[in-house]
């Protein structure tokens, strides 16, 4: 779309919405050619830019202009996009409402009194708000495919590896990907194709390339394998939900799919969410050790070099990211990390066992995205723990865990809102994830809301 | 003494490479501050690191030469802590798995050889330069993240000389290798040494103390003899030896303390994400062990053997790597080693400032010089001359053209001049005749003046005594 058109929309919904952090004066384009030529195209405000505000939606970062440019920013850039904001994010990438940015909550612009998700909020909000052709998240629980399933859009996390972390401000490297908002599944194929590559910058990326998807790919769900991840449908108690999800399924059927159901060992899966809070938020913890206000970032006074950084984190940060901390640190504590880090890596490769033999005969394994639309804004997460919430709701960490590619593509409405559908393939093989999702979008034909701005 | 002594030593090396251990960046000694600098080095947001192959590939070497076993599988962890040298607030290093292991090199202390053990060595990053003024410090980011190793000896070492023996080893074994400067006094090497005492024969070790920031060999030992006598006569009035760090003060020659030792610091070391284990490949081993000089004691026993070296001068070479680099570079256009080692050692060696004697001399021209003074082309009071126009960046040709300088060998001429010399000195063959050789020496320089010093002396020489045997 326009990129002029692109700005002027994201003014329009930005009052009521909070979705930017920094809307550009004018589209920022380096090449008027290219593959992408005309895409208008919105950035998680953890990319870094160069001479651009990025600040990863945390106090700490809120005076930091980027002095390198993202590899994944070039390579858009290259392919001749318009880039027209930056979006707002859960602090640091931490978090899944979407409320905790330093600049405040974002609102679903489909219903503004429910959030957007998280914490790639605000590309999913500008998505939603029909205000640019796609957004750049970083999915590192689900921060890109539950926002998707939130607000109606497509969302994507290829395989690690495939498009290079250079440049994005991180959470936990191990488990952190590029990810991406599109409108259609077409849309989402070739701007991974863009994407994608090896980046000597970034040497765990993918030697292997990408094939060409675009033009291979047919959407026909004949003879395709399709396995239902049956414990996550166990565990949803809205009968909506399970209504829309049946009628995938049968549509899937129809269309010649041979559908089966698989069953992963449900005492492993009650441990996806400790296992990814011990995980991330070790790793988070040295990450982010590099914000302490001394070369770069937002700085407190203080007697000494130790205590400037003091002043600086404790000011710099909110208390949720403060406490994740002080979690990841006492995992790694000597004499915890036998017990909390090096155990929860175990079990990250057992759940990813888990994942590989359920895909083993299989060409994808599809669930619910989530159990329910979009939450309230004040809604409490008090039942995180509950056995309910456990599997349904953090069931897409096992793409994080394994670096198996995954997306989310609308399901359907209930009562207005939109809801996705998660769809899992093996490593590498985005082209068959992409194929049957172009499939299911057919059959879903899902009919966009329209929002309240 | 009625204590045994017990050295172990960790040695910090600074790799010969052109960039960083995990970024683009040069690296770059007595630099502009922070010129030498990336975004990676400096710890910015979404930076990530990529392994520097040739800083492996020098590691390799460093393994390979102190006889280390090599993990194949190179793997690395992140040291928290928070610092403000340390931009990224983490090191990255090899705890877990370090590149090599159970080495040994051999020493030699009072003509003993002894083999002290290496416990490991392992791949790192160094940390930023810091200038603590009084209201303020300075930081100079070109030194952080030079690809380091640091190498752990096993407590093998018993006292103070053979500690310095086996950092003089190490570091010359280092710089042959060409893996780095080994410059202490820049910092390129860097030891701690750890030292406890323990009664004699005792299988319990003492409370070890280390000595950090010790910056020439001279000060390892010093330093050592001191903390010696300090824990003995603490020991002696049953007071305890407090683990601690302690620095040596050139001033009052002691060590003193800096801080007692951390034993509560946690560094929470974990896997680094970002690099995932790499194998190194076959290609990579090999290319490393092929590039491996000569070691110094293989290189020293060829000099004797091969050149015909006196050990006194092959020492001297040995000592003197950039001497020695060149006698290599120039002993390809010359066959007289001999010569040519005289000529560096009294003559070259006193040049002062030079380092690279190439870029005086380059190695052809001299090797030019040392053939063209074996062949009588020129003799070797004219080869001063010469010599000295040299290194005014002109060839010995040209300068022997210029100046005219030939030298002469016939026969008759020199004969005509020998009886001349002997005509001005009849007193000398009387000399001659009573057995004193020294007149010989006497009339070859006065034929060397009366032929303008273009006579050769050599030739000279055996023309005087077949001369004055004939009276």
């Amino acid at each position: 779309m326009d990129a002029n058109k692109s700005i002027e929309r994201l003014h329009q919904i930005q009052q009521q919405t909070n979705a930017c952090i920094t809307i550009f004066e004018k589209p920022v384009q380096h090449k008027k050619e290219g593959k992408l030529s005309n895409w208008s195209v919105a950035i998680k405000d953890n990319f870094v830019m160069k001479d651009v505000l990025t600040t990863a939606g945390s106090t700490i970062l809120s005076n930091y202009i980027g002095v390198y440019d993202a590899t994944v920013l070039t390579k858009l850039a290259d392919e001749g996009v318009s880039y027209v904001a930056k979006t707002a994010l859960d602090e640091l990438g931490m978090g899944g409402s979407g409320l905790t940015c330093f600049t405040g909550p974002t609102k679903n612009p489909l219903d503004l009194k429910r959030q957007a998700g998280g914490s790639s909020s605000g590309s999913a909000a500008v998505m939603a708000a029909n205000a640019v052709d796609l957004a750049l998240g970083s999915d590192t629980g689900d921060s890109v495919r539950k926002p998707a399933s939130y607000c109606g859009v497509v969302g994507v996390k290829p395989t690690y590896g495939r498009i290079s972390r250079y440049g994005v401000i991180p959470y936990a490297s191990s488990l952190d990907h590029v990810g991406y908002f599109t409108h259609n599944v077409m849309d989402s194929v070739k701007a991974l194709e863009v994407m994608a590559g090896f980046d000597l910058k970034d040497p765990t990326t993918l030697i292997q390339q990408l094939p060409a998807i675009s033009n291979v790919i047919t959407g026909d769900l004949k003879g395709k394998k399709i396995a239902i991840f049956k414990n996550v449908i166990d565990h949803i108690d809205k009968v909506e939900t399970k209504q829309l999800f049946e009628q995938v399924i049968d549509a899937c059927k129809q269309q010649g799919a041979l559908v089966s159901e698989v069953v992963m060992d449900e005492k492993l899966l009650k441990t996806m969410l400790p296992t990814y809070y011990i995980l991330a938020n070790c790793e988070a913890t040295a990450n982010h050790a590099n914000l302490v206000g001394i070369n770069f970032g937002l700085a407190q006074d203080g007697e000494d070099i130790y205590d400037i950084m003091k002043k600086s984190r404790t000011h710099g940060f909110n208390e949720m990211i403060r406490r994740r901390f002080v979690i990841g640190s006492f995992g790694l504590k000597d004499e915890n990390q036998e017990e909390l880090y090096v155990k929860a890596q175990k079990i990250r490769r057992l759940l990813v066992d888990q994942l590989s033999k359920a895909l083993a005969d299989v060409d994808v394994l599809i669930a619910p995205a989530s159990s329910d639309v979009a939450p309230l804004l004040e809604s409490d997460d008090a039942d995180r723990l509950s056995n309910k919430h456990l599997i349904s709701e953090n069931h897409m960490v096992l793409g994080n865990f394994s670096g198996f590619p995954s997306m989310t593509i609308p399901m359907g409405n209930i009562n207005s809102l939109p809801i996705g559908l998660n769809i899992n393939a093996k490593a590498m093989d985005e082209q068959t994830m992409f194929d049957v999702a172009l499939g299911l979008e057919k059959v879903i034909n899902y009919k966009k809301v329209k929002g309240e701005v | 003494m009625k204590r045994d002594v017990v050295i172990g030593i960790e040695v910090h090396c600074e790799l010969k490479t052109n960039t960083k251990m995990f970024s683009g960046a040069p690296v770059g000694f007595a630099q502009e501050p922070n010129t030498c600098v990336n975004e990676i080095d400096l710890g910015h947001p979404g930076t990530l690191p990529a392994l520097n192959k040739e800083a492996v590939k020098l590691s390799i070497m460093a393994c390979f030469i102190t006889g280390c076993r090599i993990d194949y599988l190179m793997r690395f962890d992140r040291k928290n802590y928070y610092y403000s040298d340390l931009p990224k607030g983490f090191q990255i290093t090899q705890q877990f798995y370090p590149l090599g292991k159970d080495g040994s090199i051999s020493i030699i202390v009072d003509d003993q050889e002894i083999t002290i053990g290496i416990e490991r060595i392992h791949m790192e990053e160094d940390t930023a330069k810091q200038f603590h003024m009084e209201d303020k410090t300075l930081i100079d980011y070109n030194r952080a993240g030079t690809p380091l190793i640091e190498i752990v000896s096993k407590p093998d070492m018993r006292s103070a000389k053979q500690a310095k023996a086996y950092v003089e080893t190490l570091r010359n074994m280092l710089l042959y290798a060409n893996v780095s400067d080994v410059k202490m006094e820049e910092g390129s090497l860097r030891c701690d040494v750890n030292i406890s005492l323990k009664e004699k024969g005792s299988d319990t070790f003492g409370t070890k103390v280390e000595i950090k920031n010790l910056n020439s060999i001279a000060n390892i030992e010093k330093a050592i003899d001191a903390e010696i006598i300090r824990q003995n006569e603490l020991l002696d009035n049953n007071e305890p030896i407090i683990q601690q760090t302690r620095r040596y003060d050139e001033a009052t020659k002691t060590t003193i303390a800096m801080r007692d030792k951390e034993a509560a610091l946690d560094y929470r070391y974990f896997p680094e994400p970002n690099i995932f284990p790499t194998m190194i490949t076959d290609a990579l081993y090999q290319e490393a062990i092929a590039s491996i000089p000569l070691m110094p004691d293989k290189k020293r026993q060829m000099l004797i053997e091969d050149y015909q070296l006196k050990e006194v001068d092959a020492d001297i070479l040995i000592n003197n790597k950039a001497l020695l680099d060149y006698f290599d570079d120039v002993i390809v256009h010359t066959s007289s080693a001999t010569l040519l080692c005289n000529w560096l050692i009294s003559e070259v060696l006193s040049l002062e400032a030079v380092h690279d004697y190439n870029k005086h001399i380059p190695a052809e021209d001299f090797g030019r010089f040392i053939n063209l003074l074996k062949d009588n082309k020129i003799n070797s009071k004219q080869a001063k001359v010469v010599f000295t126009h040299m290194l005014e960046k002109k060839k010995p040709d040209d300068i022997i053209k210029e100046l005219n300088m030939v030298v002469i060998e016939d026969d008759n001429l020199l004969h005509l001049w020998i009886l001349q010399a002997i005509d001005n000195h009849p007193q000398s063959v009387v000399d001659y005749k009573n057995g004193k050789d020294r007149a010989v020496g006497f009339l070859v320089g006065q034929v060397m003046k009366l032929s303008k010093g273009q006579a050769n002396p050599a030739k000279t020489n055996q023309l005087v005594k077949e001369e004055l045997n004939k009276r």
